[in-house]
């Protein structure tokens, strides 16, 4: 019961304190508590412990006593509890208190805060009603202002009135005038029209003026035509004048031609003689033109005999080359001839040469042939070879396999003697035992039956002895014929061997002769073959040229010559040509002549013309008017031109000279845009400024001998004053003071 | 003319020779311009229209070479024949259209008709020749040479003259054609333009 009790207890307790894990002041009670409790369940025990021995009825005193005790700690502990719990509930109120609090607190802070917010806005909203008082005030001025403009425009309004009522009094008066005028116009247009009336007769007038100044037109055309025809008629007089002049000159000219002719008739009587010459002359034309023909007939003569010479020549040349070419075959030739003796063959011709050559190929061939047996034979060799070397693998697999079975025959037959030697020691046993059994049993019928066994067992003997001669035997052949076949491999590879030797002494033997030879005759047919191939290419390149030669037009003129006709186009064109040719020459000179003779007459040309007619020309052409007339107005402008160039030069002679002695300076262009001036009071000739005319139109001073003297006054009225005049007059001023004093 | 019963005769042949070349001769004049084309009238020859010349100097001229030339084609002494064109300013050989004569057994029987298509080819190829032969631009004069055999009498009116070759020519092979007993090869050569 106690120990329920204690449970009860702690487990209360346990649900006190496991209800209030916070509080660390309530643990510390419940394990006060439990301590007590503990210490007063521990009390007991001791008494317990002495009082063990004592009856059974006073124990059941002391426990209710106990009980008692207990129940009373367990009412305390209740209490105790209880207050506990009480505790506790008073913390939770203080925490709820503390909670209500600080939600307090917090709505105290958000009112705060509202209220803050509410203290913003009201001062937002006092300035906002500040600001708006302000605009009030200021629309209040604005309107003001307003209510001042609009008495101004008012007044401005009245001003305004009263001149339109001005201006309306002034378009009364305007219109006044209006109808004044309109009067006045009406006035005027019945002038207008009085105006017009008289305009009218004016017009008629002015039709009847018009009509007479045609007709006076028409009078003045006839007189127009009238004075043409009269002009016409004195053209026509003119003319007619001017004809009689003309034919009064040409009368003057037949006169003088009459003259002429008188002086012809005398030179008639001289043509006779003149006749004869003209005939020895014409003659002596024939013969020239003969020679002459005779000679373009040489010449071409000439020229064919130069070709021919040429010709010749070239002949002669390939004669030589030819020559040459032929002591060369025969060289050659000589050298082919010489072979025979060299290589000590009988050769004289080329056939022979052939033949050796065809000889040579027989024992190359036959060689060939040999060698190809040969080399046919070794191969057949090798193939017998290495079938026989098969066969002999194939013997030697035999040889062993052989060698094996007699191995294992060796066995089997030690294995039949061992067993042949147990039988036997067997069979002496069984006799003995027999023998023994004989011995020991007596002798009944059992010996025919012991000697059919032993008949039976010396048959098996018989036979096994027999079996064991056959194995022996075939051993022994087995062994035979391994040792026939190593014999037969032994005799085969001896002669493997031979043939290889023989093989390479053939081969060795055969080199030595045969090659040299074919070599020798290899070299001489590629010898042959290129110089076969040369002259096939000389050959074929002379045909060329012998063709090309032929196309051209050569031929050999040993036997064949080239002809045409004397009187073929080309040489009448080339006659013609020639003919043209000269007379083209002899007009040239013929108009030179006259060119020169008509520049040098010049003006005299129209008197002199008929007696200086240069005889021989036939060209008198009489000086037209025109030209006499172009004639005068040259000769007037060139004397013009002298006169003015004369004036000209003398008015300038006149300037300068002028512009020397007023200036002081003479004046000389050097090149273009260059001047020389030189003064009056220069000391020396050559003295002088140069100024040049740059691209801009700047007069600029040149470096000289004599400005380089003037170096100050260049620089104070050049480059200060920037005035050439002034540099000038400078200049004039020095020289003419430094004359004076010296 | 000819007997068309077995072939040609040697006088026949001589004369086919001869006409083809009049006509030939006819047709490089008018074909190279030595003579103006309005000196010139067509004829129809060998199946084809051909230029014949109208001046009187000229035909004279061909008439009595044509003869010359086939009495030497009878004797079988003529080797060519050559037409040298000339420049009349430098005097220097300008072209040369030479037709050789080869002379055959005349075995071989050939009609007319095959013979002057093969003319009428080598006309043809005449004419188409001139396309690359360079311009003749100064006026040019020609010359009949004639090669013969060298123990042969030179006629009257008949002269030896030189070969008149160019130098520095371009030569070209042009058709040829057969009777079986005159074979006639035509080349041309003419002089190079070192332009080219």
């Amino acid at each position: 019961m106690v120990l329920t009790l204690t449970t009860t207890s702690t487990t209360t307790i346990r649900q006190y304190t496991g209800g209030l894990k916070m509080d660390m002041e309530d643990n510390t009670t419940v394990f006060s508590t439990l301590k007590s409790f503990n210490s007063f369940i521990s009390h007991p025990e001791p008494p317990k412990r002495h009082s063990e021995q004592p009856a059974g009825s006073a124990n059941l005193q002391i426990n209710y006593k106990r009980s008692m005790e207990l129940l009373d700690a367990a009412e305390r502990v209740q209490s105790k509890s209880q207050y506990i719990q009480l505790d506790q509930e008073k913390k939770q109120m203080e925490l709820s208190h503390k909670r209500a609090r600080f939600e307090l607190e917090k709505v105290a802070t958000d009112s705060a805060r509202d209220l803050e917010r509410e203290v913003d806005r009201n001062q937002d909203l006092l300035g906002r009603i500040k600001r708006l008082e302000e605009k009030v005030g200021d629309a209040a001025k604005n309107l003001s202002e307003q209510s001042g403009n609009n008495k101004v425009l008012r007044k401005n309004f009245d001003d305004l009135n009263k001149k339109v009522l001005e201006r309306d009094v002034r378009l009364n008066t305007a219109n006044q005038m209006i109808s004044s005028l309109h009067d006045e116009i009406r006035e005027l247009k019945q002038t207008v029209q009085n105006q017009d009336c008289t305009i009218s007769t004016k017009n008629l007038e002015i039709q009847s003026l018009q009509e007479q100044l045609d007709l006076q037109r028409r009078r003045y055309q006839e007189m127009s035509q009238l004075c043409q025809s009269l002009q016409s008629a004195q053209s026509s007089c003119s003319e007619h004048v001017n004809k009689i002049k003309e034919l009064e000159r040409r009368l003057s000219l037949q006169e003088q031609d009459i003259a002429l002719v008188r002086t012809m008739r005398s030179e008639v009587a001289r043509v006779q003689d003149l006749d004869k010459e003209v005939r020895r002359l014409r003659e002596d034309n024939a013969y020239l033109r003969e020679s002459r023909e005779n000679s373009s007939l040489l010449k071409e003569e000439v020229e064919g005999l130069r070709r021919k010479l040429e010709r010749m020549e070239k002949t002669n040349e390939d004669l030589v080359n030819s020559e040459l070419e032929k002591e060369r075959l025969i060289e050659k030739l000589q050298a082919w001839e010489n072979l025979g003796q060299s290589t000590g063959l009988n050769i004289r011709k080329p056939e022979d040469l052939s033949r050796e050559v065809i000889q040579i190929q027989q024992r190359e061939i036959a060689l060939k042939e040999q060698n190809y047996t040969l080399s046919s034979r070794v191969r057949s060799v090798d193939r017998s070879q290495s079938q026989l070397q098969g066969e002999a693998s194939q013997q030697r697999s035999k040889a062993l396999e052989e060698q094996k079975k007699r191995e294992t025959q060796d066995a089997l037959v030690r294995r039949l003697q061992k067993r042949v030697l147990l039988l036997t020691k067997e069979r002496d046993g069984m006799r003995s035992i027999l023998e023994s059994y004989d011995s020991e049993l007596s002798h009944t019928d059992y010996s025919p039956q012991l000697s059919k066994r032993l008949r039976e067992a010396e048959d098996i003997l018989q036979k096994t002895q027999s079996h064991h001669l056959e194995m022996e035997g075939q051993l022994t052949k087995a062994q035979e014929e391994s040792g026939t076949l190593k014999l037969q491999l032994q005799s085969v590879e001896l002669e493997l061997e031979s043939v290889r030797k023989q093989q390479s002494s053939v081969a060795e033997s055969n080199s030595g002769m045969v090659i040299e030879e074919v070599l020798l005759l290899r070299q001489k047919i590629e010898d042959v073959e290129g110089e076969r191939q040369r002259l096939e290419e000389q050959n074929n390149i002379l045909e060329m040229r012998l063709e090309r030669h032929s196309l051209q037009g050569d031929y050999d003129p040993v036997k064949t010559r080239v002809l045409h006709l004397k009187m073929n186009p080309t040489n009448v064109a080339k006659q013609q040509r020639q003919q043209e040719t000269e007379a083209l020459r002899e007009e040239v000179t013929r108009l030179r002549e006259h060119l020169r003779s008509l520049k040098d007459a010049g003006p005299l040309a129209l008197q002199d013309d008929p007696h200086t007619g240069s005889p021989g020309l036939g060209l008198s052409l009489p000086p037209s008017q025109e030209v006499l007339d172009l004639r005068k107005q040259m000769e007037s402008s060139e004397m013009k031109n002298k006169r003015l160039k004369e004036v000209f030069q003398r008015k300038i002679q006149e300037f300068r000279t002028m512009c020397y002695v007023l200036t002081g300076y003479q004046l000389d262009v050097t090149t273009e845009n260059q001047y020389r001036l030189s003064s009056v009071y220069a000391e020396q000739m050559d003295d002088s400024l140069l100024f040049k005319k740059g691209s801009s139109g700047i007069m600029q001073l040149m470096e000289t001998e004599f400005s380089k003297t003037l170096g100050e006054m260049v620089a104070l009225h050049l480059h200060h004053q920037k005035s050439i005049p002034a540099f000038l007059s400078a200049v004039t001023l020095d020289l003419f003071s430094r004359q004076t004093i010296f | 003319m000819t007997s068309t019963l077995k072939g040609i005769t040697l006088k026949g042949s001589a004369e086919l020779v001869a006409e083809f070349f009049s006509f030939g001769i006819n047709s490089i004049l008018y074909q190279r311009g030595i003579y103006p084309p309005e000196s010139f009238t067509r004829v129809t020859q060998y199946d084809m229209s051909l230029q014949l010349t109208t001046d009187g100097k000229l035909k004279d001229y061909l008439t009595k070479v044509v003869a010359q030339l086939k009495e030497w084609l009878f004797d079988c002494t003529v080797q060519k024949l050559v037409l040298v064109i000339t420049c009349l300013e430098t005097n220097e050989v300008l072209e040369r259209w030479q037709f050789d004569i080869e002379y055959g057994c005349g075995r071989r029987t050939k009609s007319i008709k095959t013979i002057q298509d093969e003319i009428r080819s080598v006309i043809r190829q005449i004419t188409a020749t001139v396309t690359f032969l360079p311009l003749l631009e100064t006026a040019c004069a020609f010359d009949l040479l004639v090669y013969t055999d060298k123990d042969l009498m030179v006629p009257e009116k008949w002269e030896e003259s030189g070969p008149q070759i160019i130098d520095q020519s371009e030569e070209v092979r042009l058709r040829s054609f057969t009777t079986s007993i005159h074979k006639v090869n035509s080349m041309v050569a003419y002089k190079r333009t070192d332009s080219a």
